[in-house]
């Protein structure tokens, strides 16, 4: 039986040697030593090795799997263990905690578990002390998203069954540059992996839309609030500052005198339609409507809605995952709660008509009204926890927004939301508005979305997930904009063209094996031009790693095609494919020709009798070439059979078949006395003496008998006699040329060739 | 206790009928009509096959695809089995039409495995590996392509697997080079030798790995090995000889990838004996050691068995190749598939391969040529095992065994104990040292049809009518000797 782990590979690094690798990738995060695996700071060879190995003891020691649920538990603590020790987006802990996963794939139900449970615990803790915290959140999100593309299924499963509340809770509670990243992720889960030929994305659609559409009602709701919100400061200061686009006047406007698609917004429900590019052309729906009056009314149909038919926002509480919100108590927020109101309320008092401050204090009484009077799921006491929470930053932080606006001259109807990454701290309200709160909570999915967000002008940081080790093309720093990446990409054939909007896109199944109903590739169907063929081998492949569990679990159906389909219809001889392309046409004549050819002649050798050949020596097996379906390529137009040159270094004609004649085959070139060089000679399907031509009774060497009788001057008088020529022979032309560095190689065999 | 080396894969040129006398047999029941029946496969599942020696199984693929082994089927084009145990797998869904031997005795059943069982998706999943690792081998000229090293336990499927992985890249355009370590079966030459060969297109899947070149033209290119005799069944029955060969194989083999840049970038597949038990498990390893040195192997593939992969893992994984990459341990299951091969079915299967060696198959029949020779006109060298002690210290202290010269040859003059012996053919001259014809790589195989003390004559069977008597001839003890080749 096999021990633990052999204590010299554990010991072996030293923290010296992992913290130069981890130091090396810009952690600015002191790493404790680890107690158990030391997961994450193991260089990833090592590592790797180590993970075999501990996948092999634990294999040895559990063989039944009674055990395998304890065995499940311990690789999900080291997992949980090894992500708390990661503070950073650091690549090699990433990808590391990326192989873990692949190598424990059989506990994947456990590790994601443990994963989906991290990021929910996560800068959760001190909730008022979190200013650090929310950052937190995005490294074990990376590693989902990492999991989730290097390794798949069923990884992909298990965590979309949480997919939803994991990253809206992590939305809500991050701040902006992070939700931008978060944002970028979701977007590439839409998409196939990169250099994968799996058309498939990451995530199922029917996962990743309700993210989607919450993310579009939080926006179009944080934008028309943006929007009420500066027109009513414009009210506040400007008093009657004309809108975008209208000519400036110098009478002041009453709000009656807009222009109609100006309307005063404030108390109508009139959606934003003056963005006319179409973006949020959808945005009327949302039901954040006007704002000072309408919250509590959308909380209580939060309240009404409170179990939706959709499931996959309130599941069933699985595992540990409810244990995890017990911190989340009613009477603590009611308590925050009743301080930010006083906190508020003296906002108030100093500007008494700040409409702002009004709707948050209104909005904050509705809040403590619906928890007193309601028994919230814990899901909703998060998010109204991380609603209070950024009240509470706000107002700890006077409200950066309410000036800003003033130094805008015309921000108003500014088409695509204005890229809030330089303001640092938004309040949740102005970002989600109390609607886009009730919608999430509600989560009415009802609305169809056709939209895709807009990429973001430019993601503050590489958002892809670290990839594996192995793939060279995602080794190259990533471009600021993801679309860019994905076009680059696509012009290099290692992506399939661009897909069509998310919600319109073919759902493929989730299942493998349903996904892909292969016909069966008749040769006729071979011609089909849907064969798919994009990339390289390298890229379809790089996500194999040379590990048992890379290789063992999972059925790569997209590779198939390049042993079968895409090598062209089969020969109906002898079984072989060729592609279709010119150059397989070629090959596929040569073939055929080759065929024809070998037919021709076992009916005659047939008749001769046959036998099995000697085998060649070790020199002219070294020089030996296979030659395949070249002949035809070499030397188009001839068609003489039986000047085949498919040994490229024989010059043409200038071979013999060996001698059968015992003695003859026994001969040596008179003129160098040195023996033929034998070679199977594929196109004649037989053996030959390369460079060889038979002059009367003897066989030459034909460079020797040329060289020897060179335009037939005959040669020079004191070599009259080619018998006697030199003992030592020099290389000749057309000769093998690897003699000398083979030639300890040759035996001693001389002369006698049998 | 299943003997080492018992694997599903016979390593034998052709597997066709062989005795001349056995055709009147199959000719005289074939009177009544073979019963065909129709076989269709799902996706995945395997048609597994075991036909005896003299008995015959013909399938032809109807519709869909199928593999042996790595070699897709021509569609309706009927292939004949004998004498084999062997399986046809398939990946998209087939239909086989199969008809039974007049006689009736041959097993067969289809296994039904899904993609999630079946190891073949791990097989596939490591060729497209390795084809990555080939094609950047082949955009950097002086990098070689992978070189593969398959070691398990016996009956593991690892000749099987590496066969269905050369066949595989030969689909792909690789010209992959196969090297055979395992004595106890050949690779397209007789038992008892070590070789490689280059292998750049299909393999004849009636045979195990192609078939020998013959004067004839043959409807599958042959494939040309490179061997050496070892004549021994196990490779620790004469240490130091077999890392001699060994040595002299890889020397050989790599100065093929040096020279052809279309092998070099394909690699090598390494097969090897099944691991043995007990204490002969020590040497084992060190054997692997010396195969992974000498052919700087930078992948290992454990087949079936977690004792071998903790055992390689521990002894080679992180290690670096001669040329500094680093070695690969990957463990992979066995094929279901792989059906235990009793000793006596093993020797039949030697048995026909030295039949066929010359005589030819039903495909194609050979002359092979007798010719009686004076004893005083051939060199015989005789290849032994050391004693038993000397083995046994052979096992550990082989290395610096120099006042015994085990892997030395020694001279035997031509007795009775040669009759019905196969004995190689040295590419040497009889003037060469010892040591020169050890080193020497083999033409052939001639067959000692009859010994005659009295009259001081051999009747020998040679498989091309040549003068014996420049060539040394090595007399080992495996393949073991049989019956009577010539009745």
């Amino acid at each position: 039986m096999v021990g633990i782990l052999p204590s010299t590979s554990v010991t072996s690094f030293d923290s010296k040697q992992f913290s130069t690798s981890f130091l090396s990738t810009g952690g600015d995060v002191v790493v404790k030593p680890h107690k158990k695996l030391a997961f994450c700071r193991l260089p990833s060879v090592w590592f790797s090795e180590l993970i075999t190995l501990f996948t092999l003891d634990l294999r040895a020691r559990n063989n039944t799997t009674m055990s395998s649920y304890s065995e499940s538990e311990a690789v999900a603590k080291d997992f949980r263990e090894a992500l708390e020790d990661i503070q950073t987006i650091g690549r090699p802990e990433i990808s590391n905690l990326t192989i873990i996963a692949r190598e424990n794939i059989e506990h994947a139900l456990a590790i994601s578990g443990a994963l989906v449970d991290h990021i929910k615990k996560v800068g959760c803790k001190d909730f008022f002390a979190k200013l650090a915290a929310p950052h937190k959140k995005l490294p074990p999100l990376y590693v989902l998203d990492s999991i989730a593309k290097n390794v798949g299924t069923p990884y992909t499963l298990f965590f979309s069954r949480k997919l939803y509340q994991t990253y809206m809770d992590a939305y809500a509670m991050v701040d902006m540059a992070t939700r931008r990243k978060l944002e970028e992720m979701l977007k590439t889960w839409k998409e196939p992996v990169p250099g994968s030929i799996d058309t498939r994305p990451v995530f199922a659609p029917d996962v990743v839309r309700p993210i989607e559409n919450a993310l579009i009602k939080v926006r179009t709701t944080a934008l028309q609030q943006d929007q009420e919100r500066l027109r009513s400061q414009q009210q506040l200061y400007g008093r009657g500052r004309p809108a975008q686009g209208v000519p400036y006047r110098e009478t002041a406007t009453p709000p009656g005198a807009r222009p109609p698609s100006q309307a005063h917004p404030y108390h109508t429900q009139q959606p934003p339609m003056q963005h006319g590019n179409g973006l949020y052309s959808q945005a009327a729906q949302p039901p954040a409507v006007s704002y000072p009056s309408q919250p509590p009314n959308i909380i209580s149909t939060s309240r009404s809605t409170t179990q939706p038919p959709s499931s996959a926002f309130q599941p069933p509480h699985l595992g540990g995952y409810g244990l995890t919100q017990r911190g989340i108590s009613i009477d603590a927020l009611n308590d925050d709660i009743k301080r930010l109101t006083t906190a508020f309320q003296a906002q108030l008092a100093q500007s008494p008509h700040d409409l702002i401050i009004q709707t948050k204090l209104k909005a904050l009484v509705d809040l403590q009204t619906i928890l007193q009077t309601q028994n919230l799921p814990q899901e909703q006491l998060v998010l109204v926890k991380n609603q209070i929470a950024d009240l509470a930053v706000n107002i700890r932080a006077p409200p950066a927004q309410t000036s800003t606006p003033v130094s805008l001259p015309n921000p108003v109807a500014v088409a695509p939301p204005p890229a809030p990454a330089a303001v640092p701290k938004v309040s949740l309200d102005s970002l989600f508005g109390s609607g886009a709160l009730a919608a999430i909570m509600a989560r009415n999915s009802a609305t169809p979305q056709v939209l895709t967000p807009q990429p973001p002008p430019a993601a503050p940081a590489p958002i892809r997930s670290p990839p594996p080790q192995i793939d060279p093309h995602k080794a190259a720093p990533a471009p600021a904009d993801p679309m860019a990446l994905m076009n680059m990409l696509r012009r290099a054939g290692m992506l399939p063209p661009a897909t069509p909007a998310t919600s319109t896109a073919p759902v493929p199944s989730a299942t493998p094996s349903a996904a892909l109903p292969f016909p069966l590739p008749l040769p006729q169907m071979a011609k089909n031009s849907q064969i798919p063929l994009p990339g390289t081998i390298e890229s379809l492949t790089s996500d194999i790693m040379l590990k048992a569990s890379s290789l063992k679990h999972r059925f790569r159906p997209q590779l198939l095609p390049l042993l079968f389909e895409a090598q062209g219809p089969q020969c109906t001889q002898c079984g072989r494919r060729f592609p279709t392309t010119e150059e397989g046409k070629k090959r596929k004549t040569a073939h055929m020709d080759w065929h024809f050819r070998v037919n021709q002649r076992s009916n005659e050798t047939e008749k001769r009798g046959l036998h099995r050949s000697w085998l060649v020596d070790e020199m002219d097996w070294i020089n030996t070439r296979e030659t395949i379906d070249k002949d035809h390529i070499v030397q188009t137009g001839d068609t003489d059979p039986t000047s085949g040159n498919a040994v490229a270094k024989v010059p043409k004609t200038q071979y013999i078949p060996v001698p059968d004649d015992p003695v003859l085959a026994a001969s040596v070139c008179p003129i160098c006395q040195d023996k033929f060089e034998t070679r199977w000679l594929d196109d004649a399907q037989e053996f030959v003496w390369a460079d060889a031509i038979k002059v009367g009774d003897r066989v030459y060497h034909a460079s020797c008998h040329q060289e020897a009788f060179k335009d037939g001057g005959g040669p020079p008088p004191l070599y009259s006699a080619p018998m006697h020529a030199r003992s030592t022979p020099e290389p000749v032309l057309g000769k093998r040329k690897a003699e000398d560095e083979l030639v300890s190689l040759r035996g001693k065999l001389k002369a006698e060739a049998v | 206790m299943a003997q080492p080396g018992d694997e599903l894969n016979m390593s034998i040129p052709g597997l066709g009928q062989l005795a001349p006398t056995a055709a009147p047999i199959a000719a005289a029941s074939s009177a009544t009509p073979a019963p065909t029946t129709t076989q269709t496969l799902e996706p995945y599942w395997e048609y597994r096959f075991e036909v005896p020696h003299g008995s015959s199984l013909t399938i032809k693929l109807v519709s869909g695809t199928a593999e042996k082994d790595g070699t897709e089927l021509a569609p309706n084009t009927p292939y004949t089995f004998s004498a084999t145990k062997s399986k046809i797998n398939t990946w998209h869904g087939c239909s086989l039409e199969i008809t039974a031997p007049p006689s009736g005795i041959y097993d067969a059943y289809t296994s039904e495995p899904t993609a999630d069982e079946t190891p073949m998706v791990s097989y596939l999943n490591l060729h497209f590996k390795l084809e990555s690792l080939r094609a950047a081998a082949a955009q950097k000229s002086a990098h070689m392509g992978p070189r593969v090293l398959v070691v398990g336990p016996p009956n593991a499927g690892k000749s099987s697997l590496v066969r269905t992985l050369a066949s595989w890249a030969t689909r792909m355009g690789r010209q992959p080079l196969v090297v055979n370590t395992d004595p106890r079966e050949g690779m397209l030459t007789l038992p008892g030798t070590l070789s490689a060969a280059v292998f750049a297109t299909l393999i004849d899947i009636t045979t195990d790995w192609g078939n020998l070149p013959s004067s004839g033209a043959s409807a599958i290119p042959v494939k040309l090995p490179l061997a050496y005799y070892y004549g021994l069944p196990q490779s620790d029955d004469n240490p130091k000889l077999f890392k001699r060969l060994l040595g002299r194989l890889a020397v050989a083999a790599t100065s093929r990838l040096a020279e052809d840049v279309d092998v070099k970038s394909a690699g090598m597949l390494i097969d090897t004996g099944g691991v043995p038990a007990g204490a002969r498990a020590v040497p084992y390893y060190e054997f692997v050691a010396h195969i992974v040195a000498e052919f700087s192997v930078n992948i290992i593939v454990v087949l079936g068995s977690e004792r071998v992969g903790s055992e390689i893992q521990k002894r080679f994984a992180g290690q670096t190749t001669s040329v500094g990459e680093t070695i690969t341990v990957v463990g992979l299951d066995k094929s279901g598939g792989v059906m235990d091969r009793d000793e006596a079915f093993m020797q039949s299967i030697r048995e026909s391969a030295i039949r066929e060696y010359f005589f030819g198959n039903t495909k194609m029949t050979l002359s092979p040529f007798t010719q009686q020779v004076d004893f005083a006109a051939v060199s015989i060298w005789r290849i032994d095992a050391p004693t038993k002690s000397s083995a046994d210290s052979g096992g550990i202290t082989y290395d610096e065994g120099e006042t015994h010269p085990a892997d030395m040859l020694e001279k035997a003059e031509p007795s009775m104990m040669m009759q019905n012996c196969v004995l190689a053919v040295a590419c040497a001259s009889v003037h060469d040292p010892p040591d020169t014809i050890r080193d020497a790589n083999i033409m052939g195989f001639v067959y000692v049809a009859d010994v005659d003390e009295k009259r001081h004559r051999l009747r020998i069977l040679a498989p091309v009518s040549a003068r014996l008597s420049d060539r040394p001839l090595l007399w080992g003890s495996w393949p073991e000797h049989m019956v009577n080749l010539l009745i």
